[in-house]
Parts: C-alpha cells; sequence; structure tokens
C-alpha cells in the first residue's frame, strides 16, 4: 500500500511540473460553472430567437451525463500521457521489478486518478448539474464515469506507442462519451448497436430513468476493463 | 522539387502515425451522427463540427508532431540541410489542410451543404490559421502537457465566439472577427468582406510570427521532452 502511495505521489509531483495539475483541478469547476450558468442562458435566447417551447431543456440530463464524465476522463488522460511517458523513458520496467509490482503500478497510475475523479464528481455534480438528481443517481453517475475514465486510459496507453500516437487515440477513445447522445436521438431498437458503450446505458438511463441500464452500464464497463487490463499487462 | 519532397514526408509522417486512418474514422463517425440529428440540427452541427475538428487539427496536433520531430532529431537535420524555414512551415500548413479539407469536403457532401467552396474556403482558412498557431507554440514548449495547455485559451478565444455566432448571439459588429468569418463560410453563409481581409491578414501576421519561432527553434535545438 504505501509503495502505491509513493508510486502515486511521484507521478503527481511529475505532473505538477507542468502545471497540468493546476488545470486538472480547475478544468471541472470551469466546465460546471460554463455547464450551470451558460447553458440555461443559452436555452433562454435560443427560445427568445426560435419562438419554440424548449431547445435545450430536454437534453439538460444529457449535459449531466457529460459533466460526470469530463473529470474521469481529464484525470485519466493525463495519468495515460504519465504512463506512455515512463514506458518511453523505461521507467515502468524498473518500478516492475520493485515492490510496487505490475498491479501496484496499474492501481497508482491508472485507478487511483478514476477513484480521485470519481469522489470530485460526486461532489460536484448535486452543485453544477443542470437536473436534480437522487444521491443513486449521482453515485451511478459518478461511478460510470470514473470506469469510462479508466476505460480511455487503458485504451491510450494499449493502442499507442508514443505520445503523438496516444494523442489520436485519445480522439478515438473519447469518442466513447458520444455513445450517450444516442439514447436522445436514435430511437429503439436501432440505438442498441451501440449498447457495447458504457456511455450509451449511461445515457439511456438519464434519459429513460431506468435502473436496470445503470447497472448495465457498469457490467459493460467491467467488460471492457476486463479485456483492456488483458491487453495492457501485454504490451507493458 | 524540395518543398514537393518535404510535403510528402510530412504526408507520410501523419500517414505512419495514424492521422489518415484516423480521420478516415472519423468521418465514418461524424457522417453516422449527422444523419440521426433532427433536420434542424444537421447544418448547425456539421458547421461545428467541421470548424472544431478537421479544421482545428492542427493546433491539436502540432506540439506532439513537432516535439517527436525534436526528440528524434529532425529539426537539427533540416537546421543544416538546404531546406528554408519557409518551406518547413508551409509543408506543415499544407499536409494538414489536405487532411480537412477532404474531410471536410466528405462531410459536406453528405449534409447536403449550401455551397462547397465557401466551405472549404473557410475550412482552407482556419485550418492554416491554427496550424500556423500549433507551430507558434510548438515551438516555445518542451513537454505536451505544455502545449495541451497553451492550446486551452486559444481553443477559448477561437472556438466561443465562433459558435456562438452560429447560433447568432454575438453583436453584429463580431461579423468581422476572424473566427466568426469562418464559421460563415464554413456554414455557407453571407459573410463580411472586411472580416475577410482582416482574416488573411491575421494569417500572414501568424506566418511572419511562426517562420521567426521555427527560425529559432532550429538556432536553438536543445533537449525536448517526448
Amino acid at each position: 500500500m504505501r509503495t502505491i502511495r509513493l508510486s502515486f505521489l511521484h507521478m503527481i509531483k511529475f505532473v505538477r511540473q507542468d502545471k497540468m495539475l493546476f488545470a486538472a483541478m480547475i478544468a471541472p469547476l470551469l466546465a460546471g460553472i460554463a455547464i450551470h450558468f451558460a447553458v440555461p442562458v443559452a436555452e433562454k435566447e435560443l427560445i427568445r430567437m426560435t419562438g419554440m417551447p424548449a431547445i435545450l431543456f430536454p437534453y439538460y440530463s444529457l449535459f449531466d451525463v457529460f459533466f460526470a464524465s469530463i473529470t474521469p476522463v481529464m484525470f485519466c488522460f493525463i495519468a495515460a500521457m504519465v504512463v506512455l511517458e515512463e514506458h518511453d523513458d523505461h521507467i515502468d520496467r524498473y518500478l516492475f521489478v520493485t515492490g510496487l509490482g505490475r498491479n501496484g503500478y496499474f492501481i497508482s497510475h491508472i485507478v487511483l486518478p478514476a477513484i480521485f475523479a470519481f469522489f470530485i464528481t460526486v461532489v460536484l455534480l448535486p452543485v453544477f448539474g443542470l437536473m436534480s438528481m437522487s444521491v443513486a443517481e449521482i453515485f451511478f453517475l459518478s461511478l460510470a464515469g470514473s470506469l469510462q475514465g479508466i476505460i480511455i486510459a487503458l485504451l491510450i496507453v494499449t493502442l499507442s506507442s508514443n505520445k503523438l500516437e496516444g494523442m489520436a487515440v485519445t480522439k478515438l477513445a473519447s469518442l466513447m462519451m458520444l455513445g450517450a447522445f444516442v439514447p436522445y436521438f436514435v430511437p429503439a431498437p436501432l440505438n442498441l448497436c451501440v449498447s457495447f458503450l458504457p456511455s450509451f446505458w449511461m445515457g439511456k438511463a438519464m434519459a429513460e430513468k431506468e435502473p436496470v441500464s445503470m447497472l448495465l452500464s457498469v457490467l459493460v464497463s467491467m467488460g471492457w476493463i476486463f479485456i483492456m487490463k488483458k491487453k495492457y499487462d501485454r504490451k507493458i | 522539387m524540395r518543398f514537393k519532397t518535404l510535403l510528402l514526408w510530412d504526408m507520410k509522417f501523419q500517414a505512419r502515425y495514424g492521422f489518415y486512418l484516423l480521420y478516415g474514422f472519423l468521418t465514418v463517425f461524424y457522417i453516422v451522427l449527422l444523419l440521426s440529428l433532427p433536420l434542424s440540427w444537421k447544418e448547425n452541427a456539421a458547421a461545428i463540427l467541421i470548424y472544431s475538428d478537421p479544421a482545428a487539427m492542427g493546433l491539436f496536433f502540432m506540439g506532439a508532431i513537432i516535439l517527436l520531430e525534436k526528440s528524434q532529431r529532425v529539426t537539427s537535420f533540416f537546421a543544416v540541410s538546404p531546406l528554408r524555414v519557409i518551406e518547413y512551415v508551409c509543408s506543415k500548413v499544407l499536409s494538414l489542410s489536405v487532411i480537412g479539407m477532404l474531410v471536410a469536403t466528405v462531410l459536406a457532401v453528405a449534409t447536403n451543404c449550401r455551397s462547397l467552396p465557401l466551405l472549404l474556403l473557410g475550412t482552407f482558412l482556419s485550418s492554416v490559421m491554427f496550424t500556423l498557431l500549433g507551430v507558434i507554440i510548438a515551438t516555445k514548449i518542451t513537454s505536451l502537457n505544455q502545449f495541451i495547455l497553451a492550446t486551452v485559451p486559444i481553443e477559448i478565444i477561437a472556438f466561443v465566439p465562433a459558435v456562438l455566432h452560429l447560433f447568432k448571439m454575438t453583436p453584429a459588429f463580431l461579423r468581422i472577427y476572424p473566427a466568426n468569418v469562418c464559421m460563415d463560410l464554413i456554414a455557407g453563409r453571407d459573410f463580411s468582406l472586411i472580416g475577410l481581409i482582416l482574416t488573411m491578414i491575421l494569417i500572414a501576421v501568424l506566418f511572419v510570427v511562426a517562420y521567426k519561432c521555427v527560425g529559432k527553434m532550429w538556432q536553438n535545438q536543445g533537449g525536448v521532452k517526448l
């Protein structure tokens, strides 16, 4: 446990040098403020301009799904970049033969940032969310967002061999979040085409208030993590 | 001949690191996304997608491209070769603009855009602007995290007013703002001629700054973290 903590603190120190840590801490707050205040103003303006009764309001819960995803994805993206950097510099190999081991490295570099993101999201979501949510919904969205962050970090690390490829894969991997759009815009059963994406079930859970979709989102995420962790172990 | 070789080398470099594959996949994804949106959303969504992704890819990727070149000492070799800075900058700008314009064309055709020539002009101008900004920042940083942070204010300045302008939520005088001019062109709307001239002037200024920054980078080639 001590080695995991030290490894995590070492990563924090590394990220702090580029001021990325400060950015990662401030960005969820800025995103929250932007969503909480700008979206209702934009809605009012759009209603005034178009004369329609509501434009963005039916999708307020979709904004909440995205807000729940932002912090974990950002934290896990930064962590993935550190992993790639340490892999390029062959530092990870040396860490694996210490008491930290491969699993300790994985926990300190990928899982712990996601856990931190989970707690931050649990605190910020009720403050900046556009819809009033139950405790279970807040907990579910934060958990599902954090699991999605782990999947994205694993995809970046597994599919890229340097930071340039990491940037390209990040772009691709971040599309995973867009699955949340589908239940809002694509009718069933056609929308089930993207049911392999955890974000689809997050969107469905919030759009249709279905508790089963919450469970499915977590299960699909666990499946992704299981598969990607195996690939990660082979690569690292 | 030298410029043509460099341009081809840059395009091969981008292909090798999966840019064409990535944007091939993204194009298909965006088409599916756009076709599934309600008709009233489609036009604006296409304009936002084109402006914020294929047109802005230079801003997103230039840091990683130049840092990789620095770490592989490619820029050191350029510095002692007959290659000129202007050729290097033009090659970077054109190679990324090609991808941006290809993706924009496919998306425009798939969504029946209002005017393809205007859309291509808007995409090209945005692409040049963003790539030059990317080059300027990339020459001044030593790690990718620094690049990502440095691009955030530019993204806010370039994207927020343009999206608000698309939804007609900006004052009339902001029609001459370069980002808004590019958005008008991409959306196939009437654009401000003064704004277009201002955009050209901005690009010329950015080009001069990028030229100086690259020249300085070649002279001061040092260690870098990628």
